[in-house]
């Protein structure tokens, strides 16, 4: 479970796509921040300019572009990708050491001397965003660190600041209510519902668009934490196993008590009569 | 820029066309959106769908190079639906103006054109005057002959259905964009126009730009809030460039350079100053003896004296046309022993660029200063060519980037703005100035041992210290300019080596040097204005008048006069620039364009204080191909024009060598995209930005992909009558054909960033673009020719 319940006051991302010009200044600030290697591509990936293939080890967050016509109009839009920041992130559930945490500060970070590449954080998120070391003979997992060491130091984070138009960054029942206050100012420019609000149990980047969430490549998700599938079960388990458990060596203690009668008498026979066994 | 970045925020209707914003000046967008925020519409006119249509509450599909007619349309709507602000119109524009009886407009061609020269006699262009030389005027705007009554007769013919015909525009879209724009005449409304080079790399691309104005002038939105006439410029400091002469045909701050026919100093200054006949006309252009004489100063410093009229016979004198194109031309006949190209890459970034590489093979010495190898500082190496063959001996200098220098970069809003040295250039890189100086000095070190008339560059003034380079800090204060001598202006007296406060107090008899007027006072007495930082917004207009230092005297929206009434106040009090205070006999807000009161008082003045007659000019006889801006089709195009039988701009000598269309069916045009920049030597070398756009690519729709069998990603051969290129064909929805004069024709689009050197190579866009130039500013037709498309790329 993640160390702050209330998430109202931690960090978080309002990426506005509506004011997205889909420039990729946050792709290229994130690769200069955080000393990451470009990707050798050819051409573009996807529609538009869209480049590289896919968030990887060396690609925190990338622009994709949506490039087709609706109603007869163009539509040429674009979706911000990255690490969701989750306040409940099920990355941090099923690490079995430990190695993902959700700040109060707001970024979801990655301790990388914990981890021991066993990858269940990358089936578990339901955004499918860390990525694997796949080039390195001993891999770890990799994905946007929340410009961590740049919040601490009281900077934006590195996308933020390069953004001219679209990323606000700040407590986030701020960015909510900026949200709001944008969705109630202009209805005709936005879809009425906040991404990252309630997905996934709420998330720490939360997204406005014109178009449906579907059609810029939003992934469907639920609205549950995914701890939240798991707890129910696990939250068990120390009850079942101490119900269970103790019942069944309390029946364990019951049906060898007999046995223990039977020896216990047995040795005092022993010490009394000796040899008698040979009298027979 | 009349205007300003921030200010774009206050606009009511911004109109992005022959630009891309989004993609092109992306941190302006802050702008454009806050704009939006407060209820503006962004209208997008582009050939293609771009990132900025994007974003857009318009979008119109524009044929490249029908500005003329789209805007002519736009005229024309507001001229017979009286849309103008009247009272603006009236007062500060030359509507009212009569014409000389001379005058003619007919079938494409104005009165006095010589078919054989390609030239105007523009003597019947001239206003009609009374006996003492000022211009007659009609105030009620109704004679026949006055500038208002020849506009509504010349613009009648650009209907929206005209108008749609020859752009190739869907006329619904049409229509929403004049509803949107043309109700800003309102003195309430403001509209700006942010264009580039989709507007001016035409062969009539300064008449688009005098399109624009005219529009601007008619609906009042020169010199207010959110208005103006907004040029993109495409480099950071490209303005400060053309501000300090990097042009052929001027000397810093737009003084004209004299040509040989200027036999001396006064036959010079005799041309270029204009006379005034209205006395409420400031003409500050009277003032350009001081300007030049200042200059000179600066030039020839103790040896310029009265007597031998401030070493003017020291000057080159221009002898003909050194445009570009025609110093190509002259390269590619073998006219040129050497060439010295500092961060210039022409065969990427010059128009038919496959005949200017055949041109520098004709060198015998290449100086190229550039931060990378560039395409042209190895161009003996090109593909295809044999090195053994080329006898060019090559130099490369390598220079220092912007964060290795110290001095001003001056931005599209005329803000100079101070930088700092970051860091020392790498290895043996240099900046320009320690290059010219360099330069100088070896040349200076020859004539002064002998050789014809080493006066001008032996007496050359050159005093920026004696370190490693010259001191940037000397060159900026030189360039504001200093007292030579004690000397008394406007009551006040100056000290010798003091610094002019500013170019007002500039003097025509060798007692101040400048070497760049419209700079005098950027660094004065108090210091460095450019490095300023201060963050105050005392008109809540987000000028921040002391953030670094604008030209001219850090105004920062200008002909600002004109946002006022007769009696000094603002036609929008909301987004006042400035507002003429009775009681202290001051203007308030802005620096005020001249500190005159206002109009109506005895010792007011016309607001557009550039132009001798003080008033704007709707009708402007000093270009060279007409008074009226007048639609012709791109030197090579598809169709016929509409308009007339004057199938091209008049005044533009045909070039040999244009394809036609049956070979070359598809329109062509250039632009640039947001991970790349200019010639590419600095992006396609940065893996971050290789990563993004890797190839050479050439956007198509997806109708003409069908027609060729083309899918997205597939190798294409690009062709014009210039030469070939491949390119990879990026198929989209956002390119359409365009439905031009009832026929469907097909554009496509290209990037221009490519070269073959690099870490992402590609073949040139400008292989296939005509050498061929605007008729008054002579920069090149990138944005319209003819091409072809075949499937599979070339061999070459």
């Amino acid at each position: 479970m993640s160390s702050a319940k209330d998430f109202s006051k931690t960090n978080a991302f309002l990426i506005d796509m509506t004011r997205c010009t889909g420039c990729r200044g946050c792709q290229v600030a994130c690769k200069q921040w955080n000393e990451l290697e470009a990707e050798k591509t050819e051409f573009f990936t996807g529609e538009g300019y869209q480049n590289p293939p896919a968030m990887s080890e060396y690609t925190f967050t990338r622009i994709k572009f949506r490039d087709y016509e609706k109603n007869g109009q163009n539509e040429f839009a674009f979706y911000k990708e990255m690490c969701m920041h989750c306040n409940d992130p099920a990355c941090a559930s099923v690490c079995p050491v430990g190695a993902f945490e959700k700040t109060t500060e707001g970024p979801v970070i990655y301790k990388a001397d914990r981890c021991i590449g066993c990858r269940f954080c990358m089936i578990a998120c339901p955004f499918g965003v860390p990525k694997y070391e796949w080039s390195k003979a001993l891999p770890l997992v990799k994905k946007c660190t929340g410009c961590y060491s740049r919040i601490k130091e009281g900077f934006q984070p590195a996308c933020a600041t390069t953004c001219a138009t679209a990323i606000t960054y700040g407590p986030r029942n701020k960015m909510i209510t900026e949200a709001e206050r944008r969705i109630a100012a202009r209805p005709d420019r936005y879809l009425s519902k906040i991404y990252g609000k309630d997905e996934a149990g709420g998330t720490g980047v939360l997204y406005l668009t014109a178009l449906p969430f579907n059609e810029l490549g939003f992934k469907p998700v639920t609205m549950r934490a995914l701890p939240s599938f798991t707890w129910q079960a696990l939250r068990l388990v120390p009850g079942i196993f101490l119900t269970v458990g103790g019942g069944l060596s309390a029946i364990s203690w019951i049906n060898h008590r007999k046995d223990r009668l039977r020896a216990e008498k047995a040795q005092q026979a022993e010490a009394t009569e000796p040899g008698k066994e040979e009298q027979q | 820029m009349t205007n300003h970045w921030n200010d774009i925020q206050h606009s009511d209707v911004i109109l992005a066309i022959g630009s891309n914003p989004a993609e092109n000046h992306p941190i302006s967008f802050k702008y454009i959106e806050k704009a939006m925020e407060k209820g503006g519409t962004l209208i997008s006119v582009d050939p293609r769908y771009t990132r900025t249509s994007s974003k857009a509450d318009l979008y119109a599909q524009l044929r490249p190079g029908t500005d003329i007619a789209f805007i002519g349309g736009m005229i024309n709507y507001v001229l017979q639906n009286d849309l103008i602000h009247r009272d603006y119109v009236v007062a500060y524009t030359n509507a009212s103006f009569i014409i000389g009886d001379g005058y003619e407009f007919g079938d494409g061609l104005f009165s006095g054109y010589n078919a054989e020269t390609f030239t105007y006699d523009k003597s019947s262009w001239k206003y009609k005057e009374d006996a003492a030389g000022k211009p007659l005027r009609d105030m009620t705007l109704q004679d026949p002959r006055c500038v208002y009554q020849l506009l509504k007769t010349h613009y009648s013919r650009y209907t929206v259905e005209k108008a749609c015909e020859i752009t190739g525009t869907d006329p619904q879209a049409y229509e929403n964009v004049l509803k949107a724009y043309c109700a800003t005449g309102r003195p309430d409304k403001s509209a700006t126009i942010m264009y580039a080079m989709g507007t001016t790399q035409h062969t009539y691309g300064t008449q688009n730009v005098r399109s624009y104005a005219m529009l601007q002038l008619l609906l009042g939105n020169i010199g207010i809030a959110g208005g103006g006439i907004n040029a993109l410029r495409g480099e950071s400091n490209v303005q400060g460039s053309t501000d300090y002469a990097l042009l052929f045909h001027i000397l810093p701050g737009y003084l004209k350079l004299p040509e040989f026919t200027d036999v001396d100093l006064a036959t010079y200054l005799e041309k270029v100053t204009p006379k005034a006949t209205d006395e409420k006309s400031a003409n500050w252009w009277s003032n350009y003896p001081k300007y030049m004489v200042s200059l000179l100063k600066a030039y020839y410093g103790e040896h310029a004296t009265e007597e031998n009229n401030f070493c003017y016979d020291y000057l080159a004198k221009r002898s003909g046309n050194y445009s570009f194109i025609k110093l190509m031309d002259r390269l590619q006949a073998g006219g040129f022993e050497g060439m010295v190209c500092m961060g210039t890459n022409p065969i990427v970034g010059g128009p038919d660029t496959n005949s200017i590489s055949s041109g520098m093979d004709k060198l015998k010495w290449l100086v190229a200063a550039d931060l990378w190898e560039t395409e042209s500082s190895i161009f003996w190496k090109r593909p295809g060519v044999d090195p053994k063959t080329i006898d060019t001996e090559v130099f490369l200098l390598p220079a220092a980037s912007s964060v290795e220098k110290q001095g001003s970069i001056s931005n599209s809003g005329r803000w100079a703005q101070w930088r700092y040295k970051a860091v020392d250039p790498p290895g043996d890189a240099e900046s320009d100035a320690f290059i010219v100086e360099q330069m100088f000095k070896a040349v200076k070190a020859q004539y002064k041992k002998g050789g014809v008339f080493p006066e001008p560059i032996v007496n050359l003034s050159w005093n920026y210290g004696n370190g490693h380079e010259p001191d940037i800090e000397l060159v900026a204060k030189e360039c504001n300019g200093y007292f030579t001598r004690d000397t008394m202006v406007k009551d006040k007296l100056f000290k010798a080596g003091q610094q002019v406060p500013s170019f007002a107090f500039l003097q025509a008899d060798g007692s101040t040097v400048s070497g760049n007027w419209i700079y005098a006072g950027s660094f004065t007495d108090d210091g460095n204005m450019m490095a300023r930082r201060g963050q105050e917004d005392p008109t809540g207009l987000e000028m921040y008048p002391k953030w670094s230092w604008s030209w001219p005297v850090n105004r920062r929206i200008v002909y600002n006069r004109a946002s006022v009434d007769l009696d000094g106040a603002p036609w929008n009090p909301k987004r006042t620039v400035i507002a003429w205070n009775d009681a202290t006999g001051k203007w308030e807000g802005d620096v005020p364009d001249g500190p005159w009161p206002p109009m109506n008082k005895s010792d007011g003045r016309y607001p557009f204080i550039m132009i001798a007659e003080g008033y704007a000019r709707l009708y402007a006889a000093s270009l060279n191909d007409g008074p009226f801006p007048e639609h012709y089709e791109p030197m090579e195009s598809p169709v016929g024009n509409m308009m007339s039988t004057q199938q091209c701009n008049p005044a533009v000598p045909t070039p040999k060598g244009l394809g036609k269309v049956e070979q070359y069916p598809f329109i062509g045009t250039t632009y640039r995209v947001s991970e790349h920049w200019q010639a590419g030597a600095m992006t396609r070398n940065l893996p971050w930005l290789v990563e993004l756009v890797p190839d050479m690519f050439v956007e198509m729709s997806q109708e003409l992909a069908a027609a060729k069998g083309l899918k997205n990603g597939d190798m294409v051969t690009v062709s014009s009558e210039r030469g070939k290129i491949q390119a990879r064909a990026l198929v989209t929805a956002r390119i359409k054909p365009l439905r031009v004069g009832g026929k469907m024709m097909e554009q496509v689009g290209l990037p221009w960033h490519f070269g073959f050197t690099g870490l992402a190579k590609g073949d040139s866009a400008n292989v296939l673009t005509t050498a061929v130039g605007c008729a008054n500013s002579f920069i090149p037709e990138y944005k319209a020719f003819l091409c072809n498309i075949e499937k599979g790329g070339n061999k070459a």
